[in-house]
């Protein structure tokens, strides 16, 4: 018990981070400390194959896109005139809506956790899921790989026509 | 674990409200994007968390792999458009995003 | 899957993987191997489907009709656009790196979401389809473009999220989200509440109101016959197939009728919205935007009745408004390509100069407002008829009253962009040029047809 509350703090705690950052690469590494949280909470919850997925793509893949986007997108008068009250008055926020919604929340959650259904079967070994169960899901990933490398090949073009400033990568 | 429910639905809304909260305020467009992030990660949890209570955790991981990799290709496409309109604009703040009104 | 039709979306996928190591030797093997990808997949399901209107007979028909529909209309407005847009620019001004392979993609990823069995698969196809979109809309060379993608990203986004909650409160209560076993299990309150969720979050991917923010800027600012494309048959297919498919499921309960109150409240507040919309717009494809707004209004305002006449009404005005709207944009397109502008205050009198665009939107627009003997016209009735047999009598008054301020308003424009005299500046402007003309004019030939003979293709949609 004591262990989930460790890992939900750590995750709520990340994510308030990354939200009242001043700079945006704060940000996105906080969003890299949430996916760790995330990846060992599911790791907890016994769902090993997605712990080690959501591991080494969201915190590792990720992580680098931002990295890469917030580099390309410097712009430093931008950051200073933003208006900063929003963003340092949101822990408190926060903790008043925890606050005041743990009185009433969680019981309705007790109400939805009483309509499941309890699967009594065997346990279906992963392989069996992904490939037989679920095969149609493969033709599903396969076309949006596809389709997210002509994306960003189209996304890129260096037309002769526009004027583009900004220099090269 | 069945007595972890409420509480897990209860740190997901919390979850959400924060993802939310950060795409309302925020004027940077790669601030909203992060705040899309935190919605999908929560999203991922409530998945884990019904699929447990149900004594379904097979079937779940593999909904959570084909989603990881449907966000990965999201924010690829997302941080790509935000990269060339920056090439076009100089600039990414979404209040000058008015040329086309309505 | 039903693995009859699972032909027809891999094929377009290998030839859209194989068009980058064709397209080193010249462009003209690319825009070739698209059209008769398409083309020759539109001749085999229009042969299953022409073979037995022509016999009359429906007995030997064992295939899934709606989906067979589906993918008719797919391919029949995929192979408009390709074509199309071959001979759309000259100048070369345009990016046509992955064009033609985002298109086949997408019709690919649409055909396998028809033949889908459960949501998530619904749900991976549909992103696919939207993740597609967003490099489309990018594909010319203004600036409006570049905004418009950012735009269609960031307010659909939301739909994502709700509809995987949805998803995740479904399979909490049946341990697994198929549609058998929805349709068979007894229905109580958390399946109301999820399907709630996942409606809503497929009336925002659609388009309809209060949720239609995004529709008129994107239409605007993206490339024209990709703003056709969009508005054929990707919003349909995103979001309006997926509740069609939920009210199949919830026909024969009673559960279903705090969701029918949901649906046809919504249904209302958009046709009535994108009717007052389109009056007062000035620029052209906007005033499409709203009408697409309207008329998606009628679809869900049919399948809101959970009856099966309300949901045949549904789908056959589905695959007619895939084709008026794509012959009203295509000639948008084509006006936009002669003039330069879009804007109605500026364009009189083009009639005599572009007599067959002239002529083929005149007939869509009719087809759009339920004018016999146009196939718009049957739709229509049969929407309004199930509508007062629901029991819903002043919608059904609402939507005949609506019907004719359509009219009204396309009117308007016809008379406003086509009639009148002509002004000086715009003398010296050419009918568009043939190859150009040839999917409108084919396709206003079908919405003829469909509506001359409808006794025939009446048998064919009860099956659904």
């Amino acid at each position: 018990m004591v262990l989930y509350l460790l890992i939900y703090f750590i995750i709520i705690l990340s994510a308030t981070i990354s939200v009242i950052a001043k700079k945006l690469i704060n940000s996105a590494i906080m969003l890299a400390v949430l996916s760790i949280g995330v990846s060992i909470l599911l790791f907890i919850y016994g769902a090993v194959w997605a712990a080690v997925f959501e591991l080494s793509v969201c915190a590792g893949l990720i992580t680098v896109l931002f990295i890469s986007a917030v580099s390309l997108v410097k712009n430093d008068e931008e950051s200073l005139s933003e208006n900063r009250v929003k963003y340092i008055v949101f822990p408190f926020i926060l903790i008043a809506i925890i606050i005041i919604s743990s009185i009433f929340v969680p019981e309705y959650f007790l109400e939805l956790q009483k309509f499941s259904t309890y699967n009594t079967e065997k346990e279906k070994p992963i392989g069996e899921f992904i490939w037989i169960y679920r095969g149609v899901d493969i033709i599903g990933q396969l076309t949006l790989l596809a389709s997210s490398v002509f994306i960003i090949k189209h996304i890129f073009f260096k037309n002769k026509n526009i004027k583009e400033n900004g220099g090269d990568i | 674990m069945n007595i972890n429910f409420p509480l897990d639905w209860f740190f997901i809304s919390i979850l959400f409200f924060t993802g939310a909260y950060c795409m309302i305020v925020s004027r940077n467009i790669i601030k909203l994007l992060i705040g899309f992030e935190i919605i999908s990660k929560s999203s991922l949890i409530a998945i884990i968390t019904a699929a447990q209570a149900t004594n379904n955790i097979n079937l779940a991981q593999n909904i959570i792999m084909v989603m990881i990799l449907i966000e990965v290709i999201v924010v690829g496409s997302g941080l790509a458009l935000i990269v060339k309109y920056y090439r076009l604009n100089q600039s990414v703040d979404i209040l000058k995003m008015i040329n086309l009104k309505g | 899957m039903v693995t009859d039709f699972l032909s027809y979306s891999l094929i377009p996928l290998f030839s859209a993987l194989a068009i980058p190591f064709i397209s080193r030797k010249s462009q003209r093997i690319t825009e070739i191997l698209a059209n008769v990808t398409l083309l020759s997949g539109l001749i085999n399901v229009g042969y299953i489907i022409g073979y037995h209107i022509v016999k009359m007979d429906f007995l030997s028909f064992t295939y899934d009709a709606f989906a067979l529909l589906m993918i008719f209309t797919i391919y029949l407005v995929g192979l408009s656009i390709v074509f199309f847009s071959t001979y759309y620019d000259i100048e070369k001004d345009v990016n046509l790196t992955s064009y033609y392979s985002l298109i086949l993609i997408s019709v690919s990823a649409m055909t396998s979401l028809v033949i889908a069995r459960d949501f998530f698969t619904l749900y991976i196809f549909m992103e696919a389809i939207s993740v597609c979109s967003f490099a489309l809309i990018t594909s010319s060379s203004n600036k409006n473009s570049i905004e418009a993608a950012i735009k269609y990203f960031f307010l659909t986004f939301p739909a994502s999220a709700l509809i995987i909650f949805g998803i995740s409160i479904l399979m909490l209560n049946y341990g697994g989200f198929d549609f058998d076993t929805i349709k068979l299990t007894n229905i109580n309150f958390l399946t109301v509440i999820s399907l709630s969720f996942i409606i809503i979050g497929f009336l925002i991917k659609g388009g309809i109101a209060p949720f239609h923010f995004w529709t008129p800027d994107v239409y605007e600012g993206s490339y024209s016959p990709i703003s056709a494309f969009l508005a054929g048959i990707v919003t349909k297919i995103g979001g309006i197939y997926a509740i069609i498919k939920i009210s199949q499921i919830l026909l024969n309960t009673d559960a279903g009728f705090r969701i029918s109150k949901l649906l046809l409240f919504t249904g209302m507040l958009s046709v009535l919205l994108g009717a007052f919309g389109a009056i007062v717009q000035k620029d052209f494809k906007r005033m499409l935007a709203y009408s697409s707004i309207s008329q998606m209004g009628y679809i869900i305002l049919a399948s809101a009745t959970f009856s099966p006449l309300g949901i045949f009404a549904a789908v056959f005005h589905l695959v007619n408004h895939a084709t008026f709207k794509t012959v009203l944009f295509l000639n948008s397109a084509c006006v936009e390509k002669e003039t330069g502008t879009t804007n109605m205050d500026e364009l009189k009198g083009l009639e005599h100069r572009m007599p067959y665009t002239s002529w083929t939107s005149i007939i869509s627009l009719f087809s759009t407002a339920g004018l016999p003997p146009l196939s718009g016209f049957w739709s229509k009735l049969l929407i309004i008829i199930a509508l007062w047999q629901a029991g819903n009598k002043y919608y059904a008054v609402i939507a005949l009253v609506s019907s004719i301020i359509t009219f009204a308003y396309f009117m308007i424009m016809q008379k406003k962009i086509f009639f009148g005299k002509l002004p000086e500046k715009l003398n010296n402007i050419k009918e568009a040029r043939t190859p150009l003309l040839i999917p409108v004019v084919v396709i206003s030939v079908l919405i003829i047809v469909i509506g001359v003979f409808f006794n025939r293709v009446y048998p064919l949609l009860e099956k659904i």
